[in-house]
């Protein structure tokens, strides 16, 4: 092997049988395998001029560079994980030498062997949901699976809401002994109703109205959010909920408000869609993919992740 | 050990700084409004807790609503002048989100 010769490891799984044929890794490489004590190492030999340290602190700022990387991982990763029960490591997890392989494979054999029993049969399924403005929400479309739910829906909460609605109605406390309140909301009436009258008040209570539906949009889809969660953790084994992702990431312009992967049975794949196509449209737009390798399961504890060195 | 030279690195590291003249003047120009809308939402917002709270009078509150409304129209013009969109004002924070709300 040369001496700028590492390689690229994908994913752990157990020694069962072969990789599928002509299977093509990171850079087109041939993908292999390292079997050692019951577990098998799948991997391809890479260039440490491309895929060392220093060269990957720049590549991995090259988002063409990322996709292509990412898109070859996730091909090997899903192609062994269809054969076997398999464990993907990090993307870019890089190797100075087989031996370091088989020393991790020797080290982490336990850990790797009880992740590889929690994950058999099991897939990821990722569930991302969207605040759904509440103007956009009284559509019909969406109205139509539970007409009765808005108005009834936790009526607890609406007394300790109402007050913080209308300022108007509390009494005016410490303000020089003026009635502010009544002048400050007539003064804003006028502002509003005329358009004239008064109108940097009237600008205020735009922005009061407008900060307010934000943030009971924003709350009531948070609501909703954890709802959705707790509905599909009945049915998933494991869950996640990620960071949201920033509109420019998800491709959408409604606010992300659960980024959540799940851990299922196989045999409760069918239950767990029907549970996400229950709690779709209630607030939220939910969209639902995978199912995938359990990527966001396959961790071992945290001492000792599997992605212990890019190279170097 | 890399053969790639700075320049090379610069065109494909797309969240690289651009230090020609033109993009310095864009980009500080940006940072600048960004952080003068940040304030100006901050103070409306604080305006707004004050106004519930019934701490403001009422010529108080028209002086205030007014400033920041003017403030707002301003903001508007440089961000026209400078080409720039209210979106562009907003910075990613990573973990805690962007820095003006989604509006």
């Amino acid at each position: 092997m040369a001496a700028d010769q590492g390689v690229y490891l994908y994913a752990v799984t157990r020694d069962e049988g072969e990789e599928p044929d002509g299977l093509e890794g990171v850079v087109g490489a041939p993908v292999g395998r390292l079997a050692h004590r019951g577990l098998a190492a799948v991997l391809s030999p890479v260039s440490l001029r491309e895929f060392g340290e220093e060269a990957l602190r720049r590549s991995m700022e090259d988002l063409a560079w990322l996709e292509e990387t990412a898109r070859a991982h996730h091909r090997v990763v899903e192609a062994v994980a269809r054969l076997r029960p398999a464990a993907p490591v990090r993307l870019v997890t890089v190797y100075t030498g087989e031996a370091q392989v088989r020393e991790l494979l020797d080290e982490r054999h336990d850990a790797f062997d009880a992740v590889l029993r929690r994950l058999s049969g099991r897939w990821e399924w990722g569930v991302k949901a969207y605040a759904v403005p509440a103007a956009a929400e009284q559509h019909p479309a969406s109205a139509e699976q539970h007409p009765t739910e808005r108005p009834t829906e936790r009526p607890t909460e609406r007394p300790t809401e109402r007050p913080a609605e209308d300022p108007a109605e509390r009494p005016a406390e410490g303000s020089a002994g003026r009635p502010v309140e009544r002048s400050g909301r007539a003064a804003a009436g006028a502002g509003a109703g005329s358009g004239g009258g008064a109108p940097g008040a009237a600008y205020l209570n735009r922005r009061r109205a407008a900060l307010r539906g934000r943030e009971a949009d924003w709350r009531r889809a948070a609501e909703h959010a954890q709802a959705v969660h707790e509905a599909l953790m009945g049915v998933a084994v494991d869950g996640r909920r990620h960071r949201a992702q920033d509109p420019q990431l998800s491709g959408r312009r409604e606010q992300m408000v659960l980024n959540g992967a799940y851990l299922v049975d196989e045999g409760r794949a069918a239950e767990f869609t029907r549970v996400v196509e229950e709690v779709a449209g209630r607030g939220v737009a939910v969209e639902l993919v995978g199912p995938w390798a359990p990527y966001s399961f396959a961790a071992l504890d945290h001492d000792g992740e599997a992605a212990c060195g890019d190279g170097s | 050990m890399t053969e790639w030279t700075d320049r090379q690195a610069v065109r494909r590291g797309e969240w690289r700084l651009e230090t020609d003249a033109d993009s310095v003047q864009r980009d500080l120009s940006r940072l600048v409004l960004t952080l003068v809308e940040l304030i100006r939402q901050l103070v409306e917002r604080q305006c707004v807790r004050r106004m519930d709270r019934g701490e403001l009078t009422g010529e108080q509150l028209e002086a205030v609503g007014l400033t920041l409304m003017r403030l707002e129209e301003a903001m508007a013009e440089l961000c026209e002048r400078f080409g720039l969109s209210p979106s562009d004002l907003n910075l990613d924070l990573g973990p805690l989100g962007t820095l003006l709300p989604a509006d």
